[in-house]
Order: C-alpha cells, then sequence, then structure tokens
C-alpha cells in the first residue's frame, strides 16, 4: 500500500478527513474534523486497512512560545558565564507564518506492519476541557499514553478505564507540558 | 481461591499487598510494582512509574539543537548512541543536512557497539533476576571493552554525545578500528560461551520457558516493540521497516521468536548480539575516507517551521522522536516514543495468575530502563 | 631534586673514599651534598596517537591482551609459585604433626594425675577435658565458616573473571573475612519497629546453636570427635532440624512481608529436603550396620583388589545414587543456589535476614557456612570413606584427619562451584524435584540396598 493509494481510500470513506496543513515529515498527515470522527476512522484503519498498531499518542500546545515561569531553575543556567553574558540560547519568540492558536493539536501515529506505513492523525482540541474519545478500546497501547497526555497536557480521554496522572507527583499543580504552565513552589524547591 | 473462602476453625485467609519498589534488587532502577499476592499467585498487579521522570521533554523547550542531544543520552542511558542518533534523525530532517557516508557507516558501528553492551547488560541482570550471578560478570567484561572502545572514541563511557547533528563528533583513527576488530574477533567466541553458561541451562529453561506468554495480537495491541515484540512472532524492526543511516545497505536478519515467552525475548536479544556482530564486520569493510561532518550546521540551528519524525531500532525496541519546530533555535515540542515505557503497560496484564518468583523473570525479561520509563 | 640540592641545611659531608682517581673527585666535588633519596619510580610512558596527541587506552589490559599469555604476567608467574609453596607447606605440616588423635591419651591421663595430685573431686578433669574438646570443636566451625567466606569469595571471583578480595592481610586478602567481621561487629543491631522484638532477637540464636552443636559426634579423624555417640547420625539430623524453627521465627519476627515469604518458603523447603536426605542415608546405616560417624567411616576402609577403596560412593548404582541424593538435598538444607530461594536476593529482597543487621545479621551467616561444612563432613564420612586414603599405596602416607579435610575441602568446592553456575530453581519446582523425584529415587535406592545386603550375606 502506498501513501496515495491510502490517502485516497481515507478519503473516500471519510470526506471531512483533510491534509493536514503541517505534515509530520514525509509521513500521511490527516487532519480530523471533530472528535466524533476519530473513532470511526481508527476503526476503519485498524479493521480494513491493517493498521494494528498504534505507535504513539502525543500532543502539542499551539499556544505560543513556552513561559519561562514553568521551568524551575533561571533558563541556561551556567555557572562558567560571566555576569552580564548572553544566554546560549535566547528564549523562544514568536514566529511570523506558524499557525498558533488557542489549541492543543493530539497526534496519533499508527503503523501497517505488514505494508511497512505510518499514518498520522491530527486533532485540535481547545485548551479549556477539550474532550477526546479515548483509543483504549481498539489499543491497548494507549492506556498509559493517554494517561501521559492526561497528566502533561490536562487532556481528558472519553471511556479511558483509568485516567490518573502517570509521570507526574501528587502535588504537581497543573499541566507541565502547556506552554502557559507556571511552576508552583513545592517542598522540594 | 478468593479470599473471602472460609477456612476450617474460623481462621481467615487474606491477600497479601507487596510493594515490589521502588528499592527492590530486581526492579533495575525506581519501579514500583504494587502486587496482590494470594499465598505466591499475583491477584492483581499495578505498575507505579515516575520516580525518575525528569521533565525532558519540558527541558528542550529551552535548549537549543545540539543541547538537546545532550539530554537524549539521559533517557535510555544504557544504549545512548541509539538515543542520540534518534534525536539527530529528527532534527536533520528538519534541518535538511546531508550527512556523509563515513559518518553514516561510524553511526552504524556505534549504534551497533551500544545495542551489543545493552543487551550484554540485558543477559547479565537477566541471569542475577533468576540467581545466576556468574553470568553477569561474563558479559560485563565484555561490556568493559565496548565501553573502552567509546572512550576512544569520544571520552564518555555512559554518555557519549558523540553523534552531533549532520555526523558525528569526531572520526576515530585506525588504532580504533583495529581495537574494534579486535574486539568483535574476541566477541564472537563468546556468544558460544553464553549459550552453554546461560542460555540453555536446564535451571533456565524451566524458569523461562512458558513462562510469561505474550501472544502476538497480545504484543500488537500494546505496540511492544523491539525484542520483546519480535519474541512473540512480529517481524518488526526499525532498520528493515524504514532503513536510516543506510541499513538497507546491510545484509542481516531480524531474529524472531516463536512462543513469545521469556526465553524468547531472552534469546531474541542474545541472536540480535550475533546480527550486530555481523553489521558492524560489514560496517567496518565499507569504511570510506572523508568527512564526518556534514556541511551547513550552524552553531544554533533554527530550523524552520515543520514537524518531523524519525524513528530507529534502539536497544529496547522502536526509539521515536517527534519534534515541531517554530523557527527558534529550541524545539517548539518534542515528544519522545519511549519504548521502555510502552513496553511496560503491558505488565498490569501480563504478571495476574504469575508466580511471584516469576514476576522477576517476566518483569527482568520486559528490559526497562527506568530513566527512559520517565523521561 | 634541585631544590633540595639547594636546602640550606648543613649536612654531613659524604666520605669520599680513599679510592676515588683524581678524574673523579672533581665531579664528586661538584655535586656535594645530594640527599641519598632513592630515585622517584618512573611514571610509565603514556602512549599518545600519533595524530592529534590524544592518550590511547593501549595501556589498559583488555581480556585479550591478559588471555594471549597470561605466563607473561609476573603477578600470574609469582601466584603459581605462592601456591605450590603453600600446598607444600600445608602437607609437611601435616606430616609432621602426625595423628591428633594419639595426644587424647596422654592428655586424659595427665589430667586425671593432675586432678588427683590437687585432690580434686573425681568429676574434675572429665569436666576440663569435656570443655577442652568443646572449645576445640566449636572452632571447627567458626574458623571453617571464616576461611570458607574467603575462600568462596576467591572461587567466584576466579571463576567470574576477576580477582576478588586482594589487599587485606597482603596474600589474596586472606585477612579479608576479619576484617568483615569486624566491620560487622560495629555495625548497628537495628531492630525494625513492626518487629516482634523477642522473636527477632532470639532467632538468629536459634538458628545458630543447633548448628555448632551438630558438629559434636562428627568424626574428623581417626579418635577425632568430641562426643563419640552411638546415635550420632541420628543427633545430627536432630539438631539440623532444629534451625527451620529460628529461620521461621525470622521471618515471622521481622515484621516484613518479604521476610515472611521468605520465612515461610523456607520452612517448606527445609522440611521436604529433610526427607531425601535422611532416607538417602539410610542404605549408608545399612552397609555399615552403625549409627555412629566414627563406626560408619571405619567401615569404608579396605580396597577392593587392592586399589578401589571400599567406600560406599563405590558401590555400584546404589552408592552413586545415595551420594547424588544426598548432596542435592544437602544443598538445598544449606539454602545455597539452586535452592536459596529463602533468600533469594533478587525476589525476596534478602528474604528472612532481611531486616537483620551488624552481628545477628553475621551469626546467619555463620549458620549458613557451618552447615555447609557440616554437610561435607558427612558427606566424607558417609560416603568418601571418612578418614581413609583413596588409593591403597598412600595408606598412611597422610593422617587420618588430613585426608578427611581434603575430601571435605573438595566438597566445599563443590557447593562453591554450584552456587556460581546455576540459577535458581522456582518454588514449585523445587516441591516438584523433591517429592516427585528424589523421595522416589531414594525409596527405590533403599530396596536396591536391601537388596545388596541380602546378596552379600
Amino acid at each position: 500500500m502506498t501513501k496515495e493509494e491510502l490517502k485516497a481510500a481515507l478519503e473516500k470513506a471519510f470526506p471531512g478527513l483533510v491534509p493536514a496543513s503541517q505534515a509530520v515529515g514525509d509521513y500521511l498527515t490527516l487532519r480530523l474534523p471533530d472528535a466524533a470522527q476519530l473513532l470511526p476512522v481508527v476503526t476503519c484503519l485498524k479493521e480494513t486497512l491493517g493498521f494494528e498498531y498504534l505507535d504513539m499518542v502525543t500532543a502539542t500546545d499551539w499556544l505560543g512560545p513556552v513561559n519561562l515561569d514553568g521551568f524551575i531553575r533561571e533558563p541556561n543556567f551556567n555557572v562558567f558565564l560571566p555576569e552580564g553574558a548572553t544566554a546560549q540560547a535566547e528564549a523562544p519568540k514568536k514566529t511570523a507564518g506558524v499557525e498558533y492558536r488557542d489549541a492543543i493539536e493530539l497526534v496519533w501515529c499508527l503503523s501497517n506492519l505488514k505494508g511497512r506505513i505510518k499514518v498520522f492523525l491530527k486533532l485540535d482540541l481547545p485548551r479549556g476541557g477539550g474532550k477526546a474519545p479515548s483509543l483504549v478500546g481498539h489499543y491497548k497501547a494507549a492506556d498509559w499514553q493517554e494517561r501521559e497526555l492526561f497528566d502533561l497536557f490536562g487532556v481528558r480521554f472519553d471511556g479511558h478505564p483509568n485516567l490518573v496522572k502517570i509521570l507526574t507527583p501528587d502535588f504537581t499543580v497543573g499541566h507541565p507540558l502547556r506552554k502557559d504552565y507556571v511552576h508552583q513552589k513545592d517542598r522540594f524547591d | 481461591m478468593s479470599s473471602t473462602q472460609p477456612l476450617p476453625h474460623g481462621l481467615k485467609s487474606d491477600q497479601l499487598f507487596v510493594n515490589l519498589g521502588p528499592q527492590h534488587p530486581s526492579t533495575h532502577g525506581v519501579l514500583r510494582v504494587g502486587l496482590t499476592i494470594e499465598g505466591e499467585i499475583v491477584v492483581k498487579a499495578v505498575p507505579d512509574v515516575g520516580y525518575l521522570h525528569r521533565g525532558t521533554e519540558k527541558l528542550a523547550e529551552l535548549r537549543g539543537y545540539p543541547q538537546c542531544v545532550v539530554i537524549s543520552d539521559r533517557w535510555d542511558y544504557l544504549s545512548a548512541m541509539n538515543n542520540n542518533l534518534m534525536f539527530c534523525l529528527a532534527a536533520e530532517k528538519l534541518l535538511k543536512v546531508e550527512v556523509p557516508e563515513r559518518a553514516q557507516h561510524l553511526r552504524v558501528v556505534m549504534c551497533e557497539l551500544n545495542r551489543i553492551a545493552s543487551h550484554l547488560l540485558f543477559f547479565g541482570t537477566y541471569g542475577i533476576d533468576l540467581g545466576a550471578f556468574t553470568a553477569f560478570l561474563h558479559a560485563f567484561r565484555e561490556r568493559e571493552m565496548v565501553l573502552d572502545l567509546f572512550e576512544m572514541s569520544c571520552g564518555a563511557r555512559l554518555t557519549y554525545n558523540y553523534i552531533r547533528l549532520g555526523g558525528v563528533m569526531k572520526d576515530v583513527d585506525a588504532a580504533w578500528l583495529a581495537k574494534c576488530r579486535e574486539f568483535i574477533e574476541f566477541f564472537k567466541p563468546r556468544l558460544k560461551e553464553y549459550d552453554d553458561l546461560l542460555s540453555f541451562n536446564p535451571i533456565f529453561l524451566d524458569r523461562t520457558k512458558g513462562v510469561g506468554r505474550i501472544s502476538a495480537k497480545q504484543a500488537v495491541a500494546w505496540a511492544l516493540s523491539g525484542p520483546n515484540l519480535r519474541g512473540s512472532g512480529v517481524s518488526y524492526d526499525a532498520r528493515k521497516f524504514e532503513p536510516y543511516c543506510g541499513y538497507e545497505k546491510y545484509d542481516f536478519e531480524v531474529p524472531v521468536g516463536k512462543d513469545g515467552d521469556c526465553w524468547d525475548r531472552y534469546y531474541c536479544r542474545v541472536l540480535e548480539m550475533h546480527q550486530s556482530v555481523r553489521i558492524i564486520e560489514a560496517a567496518l569493510g565499507m569504511m570510506a575516507e572523508g568527512p564526518v561532518m556534514g556541511k551547513g550546521v550552524a552553531k544554533v540551528p533554527k530550523p524552520p517551521p515543520g514537524e518531523a519524525y524519525a524513528h530507529v531500532e534502539g536497544a529496547r525496541g522502536d526509539l521515536g522522536c517527534h519534534l515541531v519546530a517554530d523557527g527558534n533555535a529550541s524545539p517548539y515540542r518534542m515528544h519522545i516514543r519511549a519504548p521502555s515505557f510502552i513496553n511496560l503497560a503491558i505488565l498490569q496484564e501480563m504478571l495476574v495468575g504469575e508466580r511471584m518468583s516469576d514476576v522477576i523473570a517476566i518483569l527482568g525479561s520486559i528490559d526497562i530502563v527506568l530513566g527512559e520509563v520517565d523521561r | 631534586m634541585s631544590e633540595d640540592a639547594k636546602d640550606p641545611k648543613p649536612e654531613a659531608p659524604k666520605p669520599v673514599p680513599e679510592t676515588t682517581t683524581a678524574a673523579a673527585a672533581p665531579a664528586a666535588a661538584a655535586k656535594p651534598a645530594a640527599p641519598a633519596k632513592p630515585a622517584p619510580k618512573p611514571l610509565p610512558t603514556p602512549v599518545y596517537n600519533e595524530a592529534d596527541g590524544r592518550l590511547l587506552k593501549e595501556r589498559r589490559l583488555w581480556p585479550t591482551d591478559m588471555w594471549r599469555d597470561p605466563w607473561s604476567q609476573p603477578r600470574y608467574r609469582m601466584a603459581w609459585v605462592k601456591l605450590i609453596v603453600l600446598v607444600a607447606v600445608a602437607l609437611g605440616a601435616a606430616l609432621l604433626l602426625g595423628e591428633v588423635g594419639r595426644f587424647a591419651v596422654p592428655v586424659t591421663s595427665f589430667l586425671l594425675e593432675k586432678g588427683a595430685a590437687y585432690g580434686l573431686p573425681a568429676w574434675a578433669p572429665g569436666l576440663v577435658w569435656a570443655l577442652v574438646k568443646i572449645v576445640l570443636v566449636l572452632h571447627v566451625p567458626l574458623l571453617s565458616a571464616l576461611v570458607f567466606v574467603w575462600w568462596e569469595r576467591k572461587i567466584s571471583a576466579h571463576m567470574q573473571s576477576r580477582l576478588g578480595p586482594m589487599y587485606v592481610g597482603g596474600f589474596h586478602g586472606w585477612l579479608q573475612t576479619v576484617a568483615d567481621g569486624i566491620k560487622l561487629l560495629l555495625k548497628e543491631n537495628i531492630t525494625p519497629t513492626a518487629a516482634d522484638t523477642w522473636v527477632h532477637r532470639l532467632a538468629p540464636a536459634v538458628v545458630v546453636a543447633p548448628a555448632l552443636l551438630a558438629f559434636a559426634p562428627v568424626s574428623f579423624g581417626k579418635d577425632l570427635s568430641a562426643a563419640d555417640l552411638d546415635v550420632g547420625l541420628v543427633y545430627v539430623f536432630a539438631m539440623a532440624g532444629v534451625s527451620v524453627v529460628g529461620i521461621m521465627m525470622a521471618g515471622w519476627g521481622s515484621g516484613n512481608k518479604y521476610s515472611l515469604l521468605g520465612g515461610l518458603r523456607s520452612a517448606a523447603q527445609l522440611v521436604s529436603y529433610e526427607l531425601p536426605r535422611m532416607f538417602a542415608v539410610i542404605p549408608v546405616i545399612m552397609f555399615a550396620e552403625s549409627l555412629n560417624l566414627a563406626d560408619i567411616g571405619a567401615a569404608q576402609g579396605g580396597y577392593w583388589f587392592g586399589v578401589l577403596p571400599r567406600w560406599f560412593i563405590f558401590y555400584p548404582v546404589v552408592g552413586q545414587l545415595s551420594f547424588l541424593i544426598f548432596l542435592i538435598a544437602s544443598v538445598a538444607e544449606t539454602n545455597r543456589i539452586p535452592f536459596d530461594l529463602p533468600e533469594a536476593e533478587s525476589e525476596l529482597v534478602a528474604g528472612f535476614h532481611t531486616e537483620y543487621s551488624g552481628m545477628k545479621f553475621s551469626l546467619f551467616f555463620l549458620a549458613e557456612y557451618a552447615y555447609m561444612t557440616l554437610a561435607c563432613c558427612l558427606a566424607a564420612a558417609f560416603f568418601l570413606g571418612g578418614g581413609t586414603a583413596p588409593l591403597s599405596f598412600l595408606d598412611g602416607f597422610l593422617p587420618s584427619w588430613a585426608w578427611f579435610l581434603g575430601k571435605v575441602l573438595a566438597l566445599v568446592f563443590c557447593f562453591l562451584w554450584f552456587r556460581w553456575t546455576f540459577p535458581r530453581f522456582r518454588v514449585d519446582r523445587l516441591m516438584d524435584f523433591n517429592w516427585k523425584f528424589l523421595l522416589p529415587w531414594s525409596f527405590a535406592n533403599i530396596a536396591l540396598a536391601g537388596l545388596y545386603v541380602m546378596v552379600l550375606s
């Protein structure tokens, strides 16, 4: 199965699917119009197109450059730099032409192991209270990865059997990978 | 037997909750598994991770791309070369840098050497998990030689930072190549020794054959990768799936298990060492003179906005890196597909119904590195 | 060196030898008071890469270098010389000392004589003699533990291509165990809060006391046993069985779940392996027609066809089978790999002695090694002829205790060898192995032995 065939097959079955404006490398990247489309698309991919392997689930917060208060230490902390020296890497700034928006973009990567092809699915969720359907029913691998996204981004997954924190400690306030995360002082600082 | 089953004479039986970890000799780091056991049988297993979470994905959002290579060493510190390579491949896709041929060969040699070192450590620690102490030091003897080779090439023994954006840090000299060949010659007969010492030891077979079976379907559903997936009979190897660094030029096989039990996973790793030796020999033969650093990599690279995904076959499985750039000197978002993290999730399903001593055998055969699980 | 030469401190002028020639005299005068320091040892020349001046690791020895020609290493040659000297000294000492048992009669008569001379009551010399014997026999488990711990560390090290202890005491770290013992003595004695205090404290004593007591009837050579018991064999096994109680106490009293699991595993294992161990000895009793350990050893004197010793291990099939069963069950009884489930380090942290520290821990350790020594002494006495020589022409060359010691050492080596070669059994397999393999075969063995006895009589 080639990229074009797959694209044609998917777009025929789901007219709402469009190629994402920002593709992941050379891989086929499709954007879901809304969260409700996810499960039918994934079901079709898994059951008819042989994408049985969920490579990864990830997310990107498109709010804009990261808030420096989210880091515990000052950026580029380097004891060897002389007083007043410029930092080694400047703080990130907004770049013209990049679609910053008030959304968290979920990315699923599915593989067809026999056909040697990967497909990326993208879905925008609103940053406040966005919900996506959980894929645990389709791929058990989604279990911990969705918990990780819940922990680090605050994305809620409907239908996840055990959506609790996984990586950060209990006392962490907020979701560290959000761009506007501000670190709260805790007993270990 | 349920916990509520009444016993004669009014005695009552109860389940026992045991914390396996975070400080336990066999959890290979700070993993905690909450085990509920009924006698010696596990009724419920809840893996608890995050003790080593350092937030490296967040850290990367403020570090330059070359600095991120340094971070990448700290995930799977037992095969750091593969981590370096995985990040560099993703970043090179964004930067559109050509890597010279000699650097490609060097990357392959280093990654395969590191795979050998990592599998040797697995071999040794798995022996220890099952009570065979001698295998550990035999494996470490050879691993020490690999680390010596790394020390000769880049000065570091654990966190190498050797594979850089656009190539490798430094060329190796003829003395290094000679040493590497010497190691390979020394190592080949040792593989036979390992089989005699551990692989076909009757007690070892007894402990691992038929224990902790993962069916192919289950393995794919849980998205296992690396030897854990191949042990179950699914031939998925990133080196064959999407060859990188010129892996398509090398002639090697992907060892695949049959039953998906602990022994198959173990032996897949041993066979992978055989294949790594093959690849290294071929790569050393193909090594051409030339530069080891691609042209046009700035000191502070600022890739144009875009996204890239690169994945390599790490020692523990399919290591992937999803990079999002927005034109700044640091990645806008970096996500690591950590094979240990994903492989570990199956534990909650697998451990139920197993014996307490098999828990260790299964945990060891999954071969996790907590630095990568928690990132 | 030049700073030293300029040192203003007045120094005694060097006596110039009378025979100095005129040519050499000015040279000596030019460097008048060079202090007589030995030249510093030159540092080894580092090897650099010619291309970029990087330090090469050529000087680090790879296993390849070591294995290519070990005889080129002076230390390797020296070690062989030392080993040969050590063995020669040990043999010489054994030859000089001769049979130790012969001192018993003069010492007892001396004690009786002195007792009579000082008008002591009649039981006093007997008491002193008993105390002397107790002190002597206590040295066997205690010293053997000291030596075998060191030996085990050396054996394991050499099996794992490393050196093991090398510093303490000079020769191959032979004082390492003493140093470790001192360390353990100085460690804090921790009792966990959750522990059942008295049970926790008492457990090491309950484990170690029977281990030491069990040595009483063991015959270490001709006329060398502390108590010449007629039921010595039964006594030894009875004593060895008591330690299970201590291990269970340790498992229960520590207030640790892992310890509890270890203790329970241990109880199950030790109780079940007692059976084949006992049954493996029954053919020996049938052949020797005695329960006295010295008599069992003596019953194996003499040679078949003038060459092959009449040891029970050489009785066809029965001897080898019962020796194997006894050896396997003994390894299990001493909680050593491949049967170290009670203290399985990688599963149960350290099993029943997880919560023990300092001397309490070392008592468990001592008991383990004492039981290992005991098992080897018993196997040597039951199957390897006790103090008899292995070949007829060697009879009388060395005293009987030296032959006995040699056999015990060989058996201990086997124990160490097993430990550092095998992985660990699984609990259910362990039980299967015992109940479905060892026990039936030991029964069959007894039947076979009965047949032999019938035929021979």
